[in-house]
C-alpha cells in the first residue's frame, strides 16, 4: 500500500498555483476561504440587488415570479453557507493558530480538504445557473413544495446535494477546530486564559458538529423522496411536512449562533484593543457564550409559531426564546463596560465594532418582539422578519466580520487597509443598512408579507419599498469603497509593522505577514492578554519592545508538508453528489477517486522524510 | 469665563467644520424623521395597526406595550454606549487607562433585572397565548367554517351558513358582525397560511394536519357595512405566491342572511345567460357551479390532478356575482375584468393552472372563444342584464 503514495510525487512547489492547490498552511487556506467567500459575498450581494430593483415600484415587471424565486432563495442560501460560515472559517483558520500559539492546526490536510470540498460544493450548487436549473423554493425549502409534484426541475436536487456537500466541509472543519483549540494551545494557556475570540470559535465549532447532522438526515430523506421514492414528507403517503420544518429548525437555529458567535468573538478582540482596557467580565462574556450555545437547542420551534402547535408547546418555546435574550443582554452590556473608562480610538475596525452594538441591540430587541408569539403571529413570515434577520446578520454578523477584516488585514498582509477609504466604506454601510433595513420593520407592520415579487399600489407599501432599494444603492457604493480599499492596499498599502493596534494577543507578537513556522519559540504564557503584558512590562523595565519575534531558519522547524490528496479526495466527494444529478454511474467514479484519495493520504507522512519544512 | 460647549456640541462642530448650520439639518433631519414616522404608521389595507376585532386586538396591545418597552431599553443602551464613545474617546497625550477588569455587582444586577422583566412578560404571554386559542365561552353561535388552501386560492365551506344551508365558494369569506367565526384548515397541496392581518395573525394551512383559528369583527370598530377586509397567503407556496390574495366581507346579520338564501346557480333568464351556461360546460370540468355535492367532485379532481390528469381542484363559481373580485383577490369583479382574466390568465396571475390545465382551451395563448362568447359567459356567471 506503501507504494501508491508513491504513484504521484510529493509536492515541492510551495509557490504558484500548484503551491496554493496542496497548501496545508492554514493562513493559505484561512486567504484561501476568505477570497471565495468574498467573492460569493458580492454574487449573493447582486442577487439581493436585484431583488429590490423588482420591489422598487408597484406591479414592476423587471423579473418574473420564477426569477425572483430563485433570487431570493440563493441570496440567502449563499449568504448563509456560502459567506458568513465560510468568512467565520477564514477567521478561525488564520487567527486560531496565532493566537493560541500553535504552528499551525491539529489536522493540516483536514483543513485543506475541507476548504476544497466547500468550494466544489459552492460551484456544484452555481452549476444549477447554467443548466437553469436554479433553486427555487426559499433558503428553507419547506417540505412539501419540494416534492417532485410541486417542483418537478432538478433545482432542489442541486440545492440538498450542494448543502450536504457543504455539510461534510463544515463537520470536518469543525472537528479539526475543536481539537485545535483544546489539545494545541501552547504552555501556560489554561481555558480561562484564551482569548474570547478562541471561546466563540471553540463553542461555534462544537454547534456545528452537533446541528449539522441533522440538517443531513433532513436533506437525505428529501433527496430520498425526490429520487427513489420513499415517502418522508410526501403528503399523499401520510407524511408529515412539518416534519422538515422541525429538522431544518433544529439545526436552522443553532445554526444562526453559528452565524453570530464568531464575529461577537471578534469585537470581544477588537473592542478591548481600541478602548486601551482589558475586556470587561470576561467569565461573563465566555460564560454567556456557553450559555447561548447550550439554549440554542431549546428554541427552534419560535420559527415556527404559525404552524398551529397549541398553546402549550407554544408556550415553552416562547418563554425559552425571551430568556436567550439575557445571556445576548449581558454581552452587550460587557462590551459597552469595556469601552467605560477606555481610551477609546476611532480606527475603522472599532467603528465597525460599534456599529455591531448598536444595530445588534435593534435586532435583539425586534426578537424579543416575536419571541412573544401572540405578537409574532401577525409579524411571522412579513418584512419586519426580514428587518429583524438583517440587523443581526448584517448590522451584526457581517459588521463584526468587516471589523475583523481591518482588525487582521495588516497581519496578514504586512500592510494597512487606508483608513480615510475605511471610514467612507464604515459610514455608507451604516446608513445604507439602516436605510435598507429600518423601513421594512414597517412595511411588514403594514402586512407586506415575505418572498412576493410584486405587490399593488393599493397597499400602501411603495415608498417604504424605494426607500430600502434606495438603501441598497448606498450599501453598493460603500462595497465599492471597500473593493476599492482592498485592491489599493494590497497594491501600495502603508506598511503596518507587527502590531499596528498595540493589541493584547499572541498573533501580534510575530512578524507580519506571520512566517510559515508561525513562533520560532512556542510561546509560554502566565495570563490573559499575554502580549500586553509582556509589553508593559518591558516599558517598564525601560526596554520598549520594538520588534516582532526574529526570524529563524525555516529547514530548522518540522513543518507538515504539501500534499495532493486532499484535493483528490475532495475530488471524489463533489463527483458522488454531481453523480446523483447525472448518472448514479459517476457517483461510483467519484467514490472511487474519494477511496483512493484517502488511502493516498493515509499512507502518506505528514512531514515528507526529506524535507525539513 | 466663556461656558465650555459640551461633547455632543463640539462633535457637531467638528463634524460641520464649525461652520456649517448644524441647528437647521437637525430640524431638517427631526422634520425628515417625523414625516417618515407618520407614513410609516398609517394605516392600509393590511395594517396590523389597525384591528377590528378582539384577537387582532390583544396581539397589537403585546406588541404596543412591548414596543415601548423595546424605544425605552433602546434609548438607554444606545445612550449609553454613544455617551461612552464620546465621553471616554482618545485625547492626545493620554496614557493608559484604568484597568478595570469586571465588576461582580454590576454583573449581577444586569442579569437579574432582564430575567425579571422577562419572566413578567412570560407570564402575560402564556395567559394570552391561551386566551386567544378558542372564541370564548361566551361567544354563542360561533359560525364554523373550514378552509381548503389551493395553489393558489382559499376555498371556504360552510357546514351550516345559516338555517342549515351548505354553503361552498372561493376566495370571498362573507361573515356576519359581532359574531365569533372558527376556522378549520385544511391543505389541499402544499403549505400555506391564512392571514387577514386586521382581524387576527396568522395560523398555517398544513396538509395532513387541521389546524383552527377563530376571530371576530366587532361593528365598534368599522365604519360602515358591508366592509372588505383583505387577507393573503403569508407562506411561501410556489409560483403565483405573492397573488394569492382573497377577502373577507363583513356584513350585517340581515345582508349576511340574504346572501346565505339567495345561494345558488345563477339564473338563466335571458338567452345570453343560457348561452354563457352551455358555454360553461367546459369549465365544469373543474369549476363547480353548485355548491351542494362539491366535496365529492372537487375529492375526484384532486384524485385526478394527483394521477397527472388535466382536472384540478378549482374556485366554486356558484355565487361568484356576489364576490368584490376576481381571480382570488387580483381584480375588481366586473365585465371588463372578467374577459381579461379568462382571456388570457397568464397575463394576470402568472403560474396559475387554470391556463396550464385547460391547455388545449388556450391553444394561441389565448383563450379560443370570440368576444361574444366571453360575452354570454359574463353574463351568466355575473348575472348581468
Amino acid at each position: 500500500m506503501v507504494s501508491i503514495t508513491g504513484v504521484i510525487a510529493r509536492p515541492t512547489s510551495y509557490s504558484g498555483l500548484w503551491g496554493w492547490i496542496t497548501t496545508v498552511d492554514h493562513k493559505r487556506i484561512g486567504v484561501l476561504y476568505g477570497v471565495t467567500a468574498f467573492i460569493m459575498l458580492l454574487i449573493a450581494g447582486s442577487e439581493a440587488g436585484v431583488i429590490r430593483a423588482q420591489l422598487a415600484q408597484p406591479d414592476n415587471t423587471l423579473i418574473g415570479p420564477e426569477t425572483y424565486n430563485r433570487m431570493f432563495t440563493m441570496h440567502a442560501t449563499a449568504m448563509v453557507f456560502m459567506v458568513i460560515m465560510p468568512l467565520s472559517a477564514s477567521f478561525f483558520n488564520f487567527v486560531v493558530p496565532l493566537a493560541i500559539g500553535a504552528r499551525d492546526v491539529a489536522f493540516p490536510r483536514l483543513n485543506a480538504f475541507s476548504y476544497w470540498v466547500f468550494l466544489f460544493g459552492t460551484i456544484l450548487m452555481h452549476v444549477s445557473f447554467l443548466v437553469d436549473q436554479v433553486p427555487n423554493a426559499g433558503w428553507f425549502s419547506y417540505a412539501n413544495l419540494t416534492a417532485t409534484t410541486y417542483s418537478p426541475n432538478d433545482g432542489l436536487d442541486f440545492w440538498a446535494l450542494g448543502l450536504l456537500v457543504l455539510g461534510t466541509s463544515s463537520v470536518a472543519a469543525a472537528l479539526n477546530f475543536m481539537v485545535t483549540i483544546v489539545n494545541m494551545r501552547c504552555p501556560g494557556m489554561s481555558m480561562m486564559r484564551m482569548p474570547v475570540f478562541i471561546w466563540m470559535a471553540l463553542i461555534t465549532n462544537i454547534l456545528l458538529v452537533l446541528a449539522f447532522p441533522v440538517i443531513t438526515v433532513g436533506l437525505i430523506e428529501l433527496i430520498m423522496d425526490r429520487n427513489f421514492g420513499t415517502h418522508f414528507f410526501s403528503t399523499s403517503a401520510g407524511g408529515d411536512p412539518v416534519l422538515w420544518q422541525h429538522l431544518f429548525w433544529v439545526f436552522g437555529h443553532p445554526e444562526v449562533y453559528i452565524l453570530i458567535l464568531p464575529p461577537m468573538g471578534v469585537v470581544s478582540e477588537i473592542l478591548p484593543t481600541f478602548s486601551k482596557k482589558p475586556l470587561f467580565g470576561y467569565p461573563f462574556v465566555v460564560f454567556s457564550g456557553i450559555v447561548i450555545g447550550i439554549m440554542s437547542w431549546a428554541v427552534w420551534s419560535h420559527h415556527m409559531f404559525t404552524t398551529g402547535m397549541g398553546p402549550t408547546a407554544l408556550s415553552v418555546f416562547t418563554v425559552t426564546t425571551m430568556l436567550i435574550a439575557v445571556p445576548t443582554g449581558v454581552k452587550i452590556f460587557n462590551w459597552i463596560g469595556t469601552m467605560w473608562g477606555g481610551s477609546i480610538e476611532f480606527k475603522t475596525p472599532m467603528l465597525f465594532s460599534i456599529g455591531f452594538i448598536s444595530l445588534f441591540i435593534i435586532g435583539g430587541l425586534s426578537g424579543v418582539s416575536h419571541a412573544v408569539a401572540p405578537s409574532d403571529f401577525q409579524q411571522q413570515d412579513t418584512y419586519y422578519i426580514v428587518a429583524h434577520i438583517h440587523y443581526v446578520l448584517f448590522g451584526g454578523s457581517i459588521f463584526g466580520i468587516f471589523a475583523g477584516m481591518y482588525y487582521w488585514f495588516p497581519k496578514l498582509t504586512g500592510k494597512m487597509l487606508a483608513e480615510g477609504m475605511g471610514k467612507v466604506h464604515f459610514w455608507l454601510t451604516f446608513i445604507g443598512m439602516n436605510l435598507t433595513f429600518f423601513p421594512m420593520h414597517f412595511v411588514g407592520l403594514n402586512g407586506m408579507p415575505r418572498r412576493i415579487y410584486t405587490y399593488s399600489d393599493d397597499f400602501g407599501w411603495a415608498l417604504l419599498n424605494q426607500l430600502s432599494s434606495l438603501g441598497y444603492v448606498v450599501l453598493f457604493i460603500g462595497m465599492l469603497a471597500f473593493v476599492i480599499n482592498l485592491i489599493q492596499s494590497l497594491r501600495k498599502g502603508k506598511a503596518s509593522g507587527h502590531d499596528p493596534w498595540d493589541a493584547p494577543t499572541l498573533e501580534w507578537s510575530i512578524s507580519s505577514p506571520p512566517p510559515a513556522y508561525n513562533f520560532a519559540e512556542i510561546p509560554h504564557v502566565e495570563g490573559r492578554d499575554p502580549y500586553w503584558t509582556t509589553k508593559r512590562r518591558a516599558e517598564a523595565a525601560g526596554q520598549p519592545v520594538a520588534g516582532p519575534e526574529a526570524l529563524v531558519d525555516p529547514s530548522t522547524i518540522h513543518m507538515p508538508s504539501p500534499s495532493y490528496w486532499p484535493v483528490v479526495a475532495a475530488t471524489g466527494v463533489v463527483i458522488i453528489a454531481a453523480g446523483l444529478l447525472t448518472h448514479y454511474g459517476v457517483s461510483f467514479v467519484g467514490g472511487l477517486i474519494t477511496v483512493i484519495g484517502v488511502i493516498g493520504w493515509s499512507n502518506e507522512p505528514a512531514t515528507a522524510p526529506n524535507s525539513h519544512n | 469665563m466663556k461656558p465650555q460647549p459640551g461633547p455632543l456640541k463640539r462633535i457637531s462642530n467638528r463634524i460641520s467644520g464649525g461652520g456649517y448650520n448644524y441647528r437647521r439639518f437637525a430640524k431638517f433631519a427631526m422634520l425628515a424623521a417625523i414625516l417618515l414616522l407618520l407614513l410609516a404608521c398609517s394605516t392600509g389595507r393590511q395594517s396590523t395597526w389597525d384591528p377590528v376585532g378582539p384577537v387582532a386586538e390583544k396581539q397589537l396591545l403585546m406588541f404596543n406595550v412591548l414596543v415601548w418597552v423595546m424605544v425605552i431599553i433602546f434609548i438607554a443602551v444606545e445612550g449609553v454606549l454613544v455617551y461612552a464613545a464620546v465621553r471616554y474617546r482618545r485625547r492626545p497625550g493620554q496614557g493608559l487607562p484604568k484597568q478595570t477588569h469586571g465588576n461582580m455587582p454590576l454583573e449581577i444586577t444586569w442579569t437579574i433585572i432582564p430575567t425579571v422583566l422577562i419572566m413578567a412578560l412570560a407570564v402575560w404571554t402564556v395567559v394570552v397565548l391561551y386566551e386567544i386559542d378558542e372564541p370564548p365561552a361566551s361567544a354563542n353561535d360561533v359560525l364554523n367554517v373550514h378552509v381548503t388552501g389551493h395553489q393558489w386560492w382559499f376555498e371556504f365551506e360552510y357546514e351550516d351558513a345559516g338555517g342549515g344551508k351548505r354553503i361552498v365558494t372561493a376566495n370571498e369569506l362573507k361573515i356576519p358582525v359581532d359574531r365569533a367565526v372558527r376556522l378549520t384548515m385544511d391543505s389541499d397541496d402544499v403549505i400555506h397560511s391564512f392571514w387577514v392581518p386586521k382581524l387576527a395573525g396568522k395560523v398555517d394551512i398544513v396538509p395532513n394536519r387541521r389546524n383552527h383559528m377563530w376571530f371576530q369583527a366587532d361593528s365598534a370598530k368599522i365604519d360602515s357595512l358591508p366592509a372588505i377586509l383583505y387577507g393573503q397567503c403569508a407562506e411561501f407556496c410556489g409560483i403565483a405566491h405573492a397573488l394569492m390574495k382573497f377577502q373577507v366581507r363583513v356584513m350585517d346579520q340581515q345582508d349576511y342572511d340574504a346572501w346565505v338564501t339567495n345561494y345558488g346557480p345563477p339564473p338563466t333568464t335571458t338567452a345570453q345567460a343560457k348561452k354563457g351556461q352551455q358555454l360553461f360546460g367546459q369549465c365544469a370540468m373543474c369549476h363547480s357551479i353548485d355548491g351542494n355535492n362539491d366535496s365529492a367532485a372537487q375529492a375526484s379532481r384532486k384524485e385526478a390532478f394527483v394521477a397527472g390528469g388535466a382536472l384540478v381542484p378549482a374556485p366554486n363559481l356558484t355565487d361568484l356575482r356576489t364576490r368584490a373580485s376576481l381571480a382570488a383577490g387580483l381584480l375588481d369583479l366586473n365585465k371588463e375584468n372578467f374577459k381579461r382574466w379568462v382571456n388570457n390568465p397568464n397575463a394576470v396571475k402568472p403560474g396559475n393552472l387554470m391556463q396550464a390545465r385547460a391547455a388545449h382551451l388556450y391553444g394561441s395563448g389565448q383563450l379560443s372563444l370570440s368576444d361574444s362568447d366571453l360575452d354570454a359567459l359574463a353574463a351568466y356567471l355575473l348575472n348581468l342584464q
